[in-house]
């Protein structure tokens, strides 16, 4: 978060201040980076300069407070995503090794990682193990840091449904790690 | 959604008896941890590790993570370059805006025949009115290769000729959405001037293709709407060296136009003028 000086470096940022456009660059991208990891891992960083493109072409008509220039920014983070999708799903004889989707591997043991404290790729690797709307909602909600009513418009869902896709994620987080404690690794 | 409302009395019934299933999460709980207000140890027993996971995901930024910053913002200052690099010689030289007047006249004459200015960036137009688009883009040919197709390039990105649910989504929720969008009026100048015609961009235009081919142009329904406001095609050009010297009084005004045409388009052209004049400076030092 930037803060109560966001109005200020988003209206430098929109003037072309290169050094407030850093400011909202650092403070975004490694959220995208993260989100992009779980959803697109195999393209994360390309993704994430389509995505700041995007943003600079429309940073002069975008009008909001830091919560929507949030939305907004994952917004076009999403539709950078679905478009990644169908030119992926087009060429299918180049698609990505497997190697490079399941880079950096999830944990064997996510129960272990979470004692010595979890690296954020090896958490990141566990919240893509979820089902696609589940990783989604959360990590719009946590690594996003927006609301559940945000979340639901740039999902195109409703708010309700946005909650269970989180609870039903941080469940079936905690029924993985409820496994492995069973089995005697915790 | 029947998936969810079920899902909705499930976690009510685990709320109300968290002993029948350990792995009960309230909702209160449940936004606790995801805006990273429980610690692990704060967290139910069971989502410990969880809440860790959570922590972990919103670490301070890793020097990886930023270390492509210097490549990125020169990437973006390459992609945007032509575009400052235009912006800045305009005010430099303070030259007519003609790139910016041709831009305006397309999307007004857009305005002017379909009711929005989308349909001059979609080539939606009519016939007679494209032909006319083209000729004054064509004749402001010398401001360089962008004028055409730079408003189309900017749309808003969240439109950005993705998907048709684009710009549903964020828009009635958080109202940050842009003012424009590609499906309503990427070009922002149009999107100033609701009211109605700008007549001193309209004369910006004009006179910006004076010996080309301004017969033809005067067929278009924006120049006709002009000739009409000036009160007869030949006197276009007397007109508009007034409205740009910003000194079209309402009185001559009404003497020079024909009775009875068209006056519902709002205010004195100079006023309408002048104001969206200043808007478009500020959008040209912002651009």
């Amino acid at each position: 978060m930037i803060g109560p000086e966001f109005p200020a470096v988003l209206d430098a940022a929109t003037r072309g201040d290169e050094e407030a456009f850093g400011r909202l660059w650092r403070d975004l991208q490694p959220r995208l980076l993260r989100y992009f990891m779980v959803a697109a891992p195999a393209a994360a960083e390309d993704l994430a300069s389509e995505t700041w493109l995007a943003v600079v072409r429309g940073l002069d008509r975008f009008r909001g407070n830091e919560p929507a220039f949030r939305a907004w920014v994952f917004t076009i983070a999403r539709h950078e995503i679905l478009d990644w999708r169908r030119r992926a799903a087009r060429r299918v004889t180049e698609a990505a090794p497997v190697s490079d989707l399941v880079e950096p591997a999830a944990p064997d043991d996510p129960a272990a990682a979470a004692l010595e404290g979890f690296s954020t790729r090896a958490a990141l690797a566990v919240v893509a193990t979820l089902p696609g709307d589940q990783a989604e909602a959360v990590m719009l909600r946590v690594v996003a840091g927006l609301g559940v009513d945000q979340v639901a418009g740039i999902m195109g869902k409703r708010p309700g449904t946005v909650r269970v896709l989180t609870h039903r994620g941080l469940r079936r987080l905690a029924e993985r790690f409820g496994a492995d404690r069973i089995r005697g690794v915790v | 959604m029947d998936a969810d409302d079920a899902s909705f009395a499930e976690m009510r019934r685990r709320h109300a008896d968290p002993h029948a299933d350990p792995l009960a999460l309230d909702e209160e709980t449940a936004e606790q941890l995801l805006s990273g207000r429980l610690s692990p140890s704060q967290a139910p027993p069971r989502y410990a590790e969880v809440a860790a996971l959570l922590a972990a995901m919103t670490a301070e930024p890793t020097p990886e993570e930023l270390a492509g910053q210097s490549a990125a913002l020169a990437e973006l200052r390459a992609a945007t370059r032509p575009r400052r690099a235009a912006a800045h010689a305009r005010r430099a030289a303070r030259t007519p805006r003609r790139r910016w007047a041709g831009l305006a006249a397309v999307a007004l004459v857009g305005a002017l025949v379909t009711g929005g200015a989308a349909a001059a960036a979609t080539g939606n137009l009519p016939g007679p009115v494209r032909d006319v688009a083209r000729s004054i883009l064509g004749d402001g040919g010398g401001a360089g290769p962008v004028a055409p197709t730079e408003p189309g390039q900017q749309p808003s990105p969240a439109g950005q000729g993705h998907t048709s649910t684009s710009t549903g989504p964020t828009d009635g929720s958080q109202g940050g959405q842009p003012a424009g969008s590609a499906d309503h009026g990427p070009d922002p100048t149009a999107a100033g001037n609701p009211a109605g015609p700008d007549m001193e961009r309209l004369c910006q235009a004009f006179l910006a293709g004076k010996g080309a081919e301004q017969g033809k142009k005067l067929d278009a329904t924006a120049f006709q709407y002009l000739a009409k406001q000036a009160g007869g095609a030949e006197k276009i050009p007397s007109y508009c060296e007034q409205v740009l010297a910003g000194g079209a009084e309402p009185g001559e005004k009404e003497k020079q136009q024909p009775p009875g045409g068209g006056q519902g388009q709002g205010g004195p052209p100079t006023s309408t003028g002048a104001g969206n004049q200043g808007q478009n400076d500020q959008r040209t030092t912002r651009s």
